[in-house]
């Protein structure tokens, strides 16, 4: 069990990557607001606490990889490098601009410390097993972890790759399912009929976990976990709420990808604990 | 005629040549170890040789994950299984990441696919690929020169799509005569009556072409185009502006191969006839390799006709300039 201070730092931490986000998607004037929301717990855990990194060397090879499949939650992704220090937090309003390194969708030969280009839902988890298995044929013990959303789970090569993984045993790679029970067009069960989600994963030879994905402790505890497995690839079924943070978002999809009035956004910021 | 330099072998071989040499070789397969016997790779290299099924998103998609981590992959199927059902992941995951994954597509053209018919005969890969920003995309012309074309490709940047065939491949080049990225080359002599476009399985008809050409008094030049990109546009453009007329002879569709590539050229370089022999956009149909080629318009007896029809229209338009300068 991780301690107390630990947990609470990290809590601090996530909020203040909620506030980038609110931030960077206000001043932007675009981007997805409250899918970054519901992976933010997720993305702090990784960044501050879980992944073996070296923010000095981001070519690093025996660093750990994050592969973010469901890239348009990418402004909580590039406030987590930058508050890391990869790059300048002043770089984060520039989302979506023409010449910014931040792309509306992650692409790592821009992003100084983004390991993988996502954005077209349904392709991380292959490309983090590509990097898992790198990591077996160079006798490398980085570990790779991936997020997918739920809506996306219903793309047919996730489950492509749900099979390969399992087939190839490859117990350091581990796939949080973003589980907000929403995509753009309504709940998850609504539009693409996904569940049952933690059935699928062990059929394909993962172990799967569920989780309380806006719980610190049980997102940090899930990937102890992981870490334990000898032979099988790890999903971690991360029960979340789409706009997790600022309540005027939670149960209103519309948030999926919109922005902020100025009203709007001071609200937001308040409520996350910002000065504004 | 019988002389038979396999593609899938030459790949194999020249995969194994690699392999010996780096450690960073990884062979991806989508149950493909058979399409191209590469059991032995298997064997000798087990940690490098990623079976992914019949997965071909999938495959690719983790090639990109190895080539983003250090490796060298490799992946071959059939053509149209990869720029077609992972055209998406060959973009966006592969070429704009800038990701050096080499892929191997086979049964390519009618003569690749011959009688397995349109679902496994690939005659828009490379109009496909071409349209992609970053791809280097190779038509080797048979067995030994895919074999250097894989040996030439290992260190090219970005990705590599390797265009080969069913096995059943002729000779067209000796053993070991080098490949070169990215430059045309010229068969035999030059003419300066026409130029004869190609590359791939029909080269040999194309030389053959060339040698009737010849006989009826009618001078060619087979330039064979190799790489179709990055196209060598100065290396064409020359050849044009000696012969002035042009025959494209591809086992692709017209759309978006070859001839649309030398099409391209000649409207903004070098102003030229041309006439493009190949699929006329449409699907071809189960048959011998040879009948196929032969009843879809790149029979040996067709190209010299229509390099004849071309020189003849060549001589008369410059009759009719001489007239009117007159």
């Amino acid at each position: 069990m991780a301690d107390s201070a630990r947990i609470r730092k990290l809590e601090e931490q996530a909020r203040q990557l909620r506030r980038d986000v609110v931030d960077m998607v206000h001043k932007s004037g675009d981007g997805h607001p409250s899918p970054s929301m519901s992976v933010a717990d997720i993305v702090t855990a990784m960044y501050f606490d879980v992944l073996r990194i070296d923010p000095s060397r981001p070519e690093w090879m025996d660093r750990d990889r994050f592969v973010l499949s469901k890239g348009h939650a990418c402004p909580v992704l590039y406030a987590a490098l930058a508050r890391r220090g990869y790059f300048g937090i002043e770089e984060l309003p520039t989302l979506r601009s023409i010449h910014s390194n931040l792309q509306g969708h992650p692409y790592a030969p821009k992003t100084r410390g983004l390991d993988a280009t996502t954005g077209s839902l349904g392709n991380g988890v292959s490309v983090a097993i590509g990097m898992a298995l790198a990591a077996r044929m160079q006798e490398r013990d980085y570990r790779v972890y991936a997020v997918t959303g739920d809506g996306e789970l219903g793309e047919g090569l996730i489950w492509e790759a749900a099979m390969c993984a399992g087939h190839q045993k490859l117990a350091n790679l581990t796939v949080f399912v973003d589980n907000n029970n929403y995509q753009s067009g309504g709940t998850v069960g609504e539009v693409s009929g996904v569940y049952p989600i933690k059935e699928k994963w062990e059929a394909f030879g993962w172990t799967c976990r569920m989780i309380d994905g806006h719980d610190m402790g049980q997102i940090l505890d899930a990937v102890d976990s992981a870490r334990k497995e000898k032979e099988r690839p790890s999903a971690i079924i991360a029960k979340t709420v789409k706009g997790q943070g600022v309540s005027f978002m939670i149960g209103d999809n519309s948030w999926h990808k919109r922005i902020f009035t100025d009203a709007e956004y001071a609200s937001a910021m308040k409520e996350l604990g910002g000065s504004k | 005629m019988s002389d038979i330099a396999n593609t899938r072998a030459g790949f194999r071989d020249g995969l194994v040549a690699l392999a010996e040499k780096r450690d960073d070789i990884v062979f991806v397969s989508t149950d493909s170890v058979k399409v191209v016997k590469a059991e032995d790779f298997a064997k000798r290299w087990p940690e490098r040789m990623i079976e992914v099924g019949i997965a071909e998103q999938n495959g690719v998609a983790v090639s990109a994950g190895l080539a983003a981590s250090g490796m060298t992959p490799y992946l071959c199927t059939y053509a149209g299984f990869l720029t077609m059902r992972a055209c998406e992941q060959m973009r966006t995951f592969v070429a704009y990441p800038k990701l050096k994954v080499r892929f191997v597509g086979v049964n390519a053209g009618l003569f690749g696919g011959n009688r397995e018919g349109v679902s496994h005969q690939f005659i828009e890969d490379i109009g496909i690929l071409r349209a992609i920003p970053g791809f280097t995309i190779l038509c080797p012309a048979d067995g030994d020169q895919v074999k250097q074309a894989v040996l030439a490709s290992a260190d090219t940047e970005g990705p590599v799509y390797i265009r080969i065939g069913s096995g059943k491949e002729e000779r067209v080049f000796p053993d070991g005569t080098p490949f070169r990225i990215g430059k045309i080359r010229i068969i035999g002599s030059s003419g300066r009556d026409v130029a004869l476009f190609c590359h791939g399985f029909v080269t040999n008809r194309v030389i053959r072409a060339a040698a009737e050409l010849e006989k009826a008094g009618v001078r060619a030049t087979v330039v064979e185009v190799a790489t179709i990109k990055p196209l060598d546009v100065a290396g064409i453009s020359e050849v044009l502006g000696k012969c002035g007329c042009a025959v494209s002879i591809e086992d692709h569709n017209v759309i978006g191969g070859l001839g649309s590539a030398i099409a391209e050229v000649i409207a903004e370089h070098a102003p030229a006839t041309l006439a493009r022999l190949g699929l006329q956009d449409r699907y071809g149909e189960s048959g011998h390799p040879d009948e196929l080629l032969d009843a879809y318009g790149m029979s040996t007896a067709n190209i010299a006709e229509t390099a004849k029809a071309l020189v003849a229209r060549k001589k008369q338009g410059l009759r009719r300039f001489r007239t009117e300068q007159a």
